[in-house]
């Protein structure tokens, strides 16, 4: 079936018109707020360290060693890394994996972490060590702006006059791309913010390397926003309240992750239920081969489809 | 005259001013203790505070007083606009709040310039943190919320 030109114009309409008042309806306004505020408290915590480091070295008339400092930010990154990608800490590997030569040569740590050393020595430490706690952070925070694209006008009985002039599918896809566009411009402003102030206050990676890897993690940011944003599209269709649906929203998102992780401690398998939403894939944006990433991308598209196509069907259907 | 909806947005801004007036007066509440007790504290400071508290020292009782009454402008300011922004008036809304947002913008500045790098002074990312709602709050005044702020 073509979708016709008539569609693509309102579609076109809507979206943009949801994206420019997302900040006049509140939501939009505590999601920019609450996403700088936590994106760059991160950045904060992580940078400031290092900050201080060579503003110590400077007082104490030293010259700033390139290596010294980045091999500081590599060991205090090292366990954050270890821990949100869910890798053996070194102990644990030596007494699992028996040392054997490597055939291409390569060292022990990046034999036993490869994922760990491409992101920590290969890429801007600091800019890895950011995003992975933000791909962890963000959604969480993502609720608060997708919690209401329908609700409050389905409660006011306000989408009413504008069904008189469109169809609902329309204001669906419509709303949750003008949705899609705020997220994504959010995204875009914090993560420039955080690569300009590092790239121009510490000197230690190239503004090309630092450049190419802001855009990366910009990209699996907002790739990553879709499926919970669909998550909170379908849940706003469902439920008339918007308080509820922000609650309902957020116990999807948390719940699942919670559950999965206090599962397995009574039952294994229970680790697997992650996998409903995208915890389990997600940090597969920032993995070194490209297979894995296009992988992770793709499931997250996946994931947001299924959602999204579950929301409409409902959306379609049900008395408003 | 036909009382106008008030934005979600602009709702949303007054609660914030509000509690960010909260958290200020709270911080004023601290910094007036802490001056008040600095003379008697100087030999109980645990090692690792040590340099924040003899920076503090350093900067001397003007430049504390300085920013000890910017940050209980700024409170006040907060609660009166937030107040504006409530009732959708012109001067005490819109007025009020742009000058909030003014006087905060120069108090991270002058933070900058004033404060030792122990005490949170230099260009940081806590200066960013620190200027995002001013400026949001002078961008959405004069733009988004222009018209609902005219009683």
């Amino acid at each position: 079936m073509l979708v016709g030109s008539h569609t693509w114009r309102h579609l076109r309409l809507i979206s943009a018109n949801w994206a420019g008042s997302a900040v006049r309806s509140g939501s939009g306004l505590v999601f920019l707020l609450i996403a700088l505020v936590f994106g760059l408290s991160v950045a904060h915590l992580v940078l400031s360290p290092v900050e201080m480091l060579m503003r110590q070295e400077r007082s104490q008339g030293r010259q700033v060693s390139r290596a010294e400092v980045v091999e500081r930010i590599v060991e205090a990154g090292r366990p954050v890394v270890r821990w949100s990608l869910g890798v053996k800490t070194e102990v644990q590997e030596a007494e699992t994996s028996p040392a054997a030569p490597d055939p291409f040569g390569r060292s022990a740590a990046v034999r036993r972490d490869p994922w760990s050393s491409f992101l920590l020595d290969e890429r801007p430490a600091l800019l890895s060590v950011i995003f992975l706690i933000l791909l962890f952070g963000m959604p969480f925070v993502i609720s608060f702006l997708a919690f209401n694209q329908f609700s409050g006008d389905v409660q006011s009985r306000g989408l009413r006059y504008l069904l008189l002039r469109t169809e609902r599918g329309n204001i669906y896809w419509g709303r949750f791309l003008g949705t899609a566009l705020f997220s994504t411009a959010v995204m875009a402003i914090l993560i420039g913010t955080i690569a300009l102030y590092a790239g121009a206050k510490i000197h230690i990676y190239s503004a090309g390397a630092m450049a190419l890897w802001s855009v990366h993690g910009f990209a699996a940011l907002a790739v990553l926003m879709l499926p919970y944003l669909a998550v909170c599209t379908w849940v706003s269709a469902m439920i008339d309240a918007p308080f509820a649906s922000l609650v309902v929203a957020k116990l999807v998102i948390a719940g699942v992750l919670v559950f999965a992780l206090v599962g397995k401690l009574a039952w294994g398998p229970a680790v697997y239920f992650k996998y409903a939403l995208p915890w389990g894939v997600q940090n597969h944006l920032l993995h070194p081969e490209w297979s894995h990433v296009l992988g992770a991308v793709a499931a997250c598209l996946g994931y947001a489809g299924v959602f999204l196509m579950l929301g409409h069907r409902h959306f379609v259907r049900r008395d408003l | 005259m036909s009382e106008r909806t008030r934005p979600g947005g602009l709702t949303a801004l007054a609660v914030i001013n509000i509690v960010f007036c909260g958290s200020g007066l709270l911080g004023v509440l601290g910094m007036a203790a802490l001056f008040a007790l600095m003379g008697k504290m100087a030999d109980e400071v645990p090692e690792k505070s040590r340099q924040q508290f003899e920076a503090l020292q350093k900067m001397g009782g003007p430049r504390l007083v300085f920013m000890f009454g910017l940050s209980l402008v700024t409170s006040v300011l907060l609660l009166l606009s937030g107040i504006g922004y409530l009732k959708q008036k012109r001067v005490l809304g819109r007025l009020v709040g742009n000058s909030y947002a003014v006087i905060a913008v120069v108090s991270s500045l002058v933070r900058v310039f004033l404060f030792a790098p122990e005490l949170g002074g230099g260009f940081t990312i806590g200066t960013i943190i620190g200027l995002v709602y001013p400026v949001l709050t002078l961008v959405l005044l004069n733009t988004t919320f222009k018209d609902d702020l005219a009683n």
